[in-house]
């Protein structure tokens, strides 16, 4: 009695194809147009208002250096970004999988101190990422 | 995300046992609506969850599974959206779980609800400023092509 399963197929695979495509389409652009050239693309507006460094700084170049197989290269430019991803792409299988009547994947549902740990983890890091000091400069992008 | 609709209901507690990183719910547990507050082993569809003998001890937390917390949605704006927008998101997110652990199932609902709203406001700003960003350089380019400078 599932409702996604009484729509119409290809309403069904829309979304998750549209999602995909889009994802797809963002990572071949990434991968032509350079991040690491100023002006390419749009400055975060957390660094253009602050000159500070936001949790998301270096994604762009991150995920350009993953497409282009240097993970380390992706991890000094955004650790958080590096473990974001399996989470991002794993929930993404889940719904869409769900969505088009595929196998069931258990979705991740993380308890509540998880998520508040995280959230310490990202501030901590936001602000670690801009002391201008040795071991906390690594994790600028 | 948005078009969520009530799954079964799956026969065993939430893991809202806390301490453990990871902690699987039910499949099929997309569900936007809460579930009534119905006994174990009540719809007879819904996944076995033999996985997790351990968890889910009776009288802790409603029955089922919580609303979305769209956590995903909170990770994305932080780490690709470039706006500092996650935060709230990751903030709404926990309230969602912790509320629903909690047994406060109107209280997960509504944070649940202002998760989504301001998943969409930064998926939306976040939009606005790529586009608005590209329009610019192609008026700017279209501005230089009429003046003669490539």
């Amino acid at each position: 009695m599932d409702a996604v399963t009484q729509r119409h197929p290809a309403a069904q695979w829309a979304l998750p194809a549209l999602v995909a495509g889009g994802a797809a389409l963002s990572c071949a652009v990434l991968a032509l147009v350079d991040p690491n050239e100023r002006g390419n693309y749009p400055l975060c507006p957390f660094l253009a208002l602050t000159g500070k460094w936001c949790p998301g700084c270096g994604s762009l170049r991150g995920v350009r250096a993953l497409l282009y197989g240097d993970p380390v290269a992706a991890v000094s430019l955004n650790p958080l970004m590096v473990l974001a991803i399996p989470y991002v792409l794993y929930t993404y299988l889940a719904w869409a999988s769900e969505r088009v009547g595929g196998p069931v994947l258990r979705r991740i549902c993380l308890p509540a101190t998880a998520i508040w740990r995280l959230l310490a983890l990202v501030g901590a890091f936001w602000v670690a990422r801009n002391i201008p000091a040795a071991p906390f400069s690594w994790l600028a992008p | 995300m948005s078009t969520t609709p009530p799954s079964g209901q799956p026969p065993d507690e939430p893991d809202q046992t806390g301490g453990q990183g990871w902690s699987t719910p039910p499949p099929g547990s997309w569900s936007t609506a809460p579930p009534p507050a119905q006994p174990p082993y009540g719809g007879g569809y819904g996944q076995p969850t033999s996985g997790q003998p351990g968890y889910g001890y009776p009288g802790q937390g409603p029955v089922g599974a919580p609303p979305p917390n769209h956590l995903v949605w909170a990770i994305l704006t932080t780490v690709f959206c470039c706006l500092p927008f996650g935060i709230p998101s990751i903030v709404f997110a926990a309230q969602v779980n912790g509320k629903w652990a909690a047994g406060d199932v109107a209280g997960a609902q509504r944070s649940s609800d202002m998760a989504k709203k301001w998943a969409i406001a930064s998926a939306a700003t976040g939009l606005v400023v790529i586009v608005g960003y590209f329009a610019l350089i192609a008026i700017g380019i279209a501005g230089g092509m009429q003046s003669g400078q490539f």
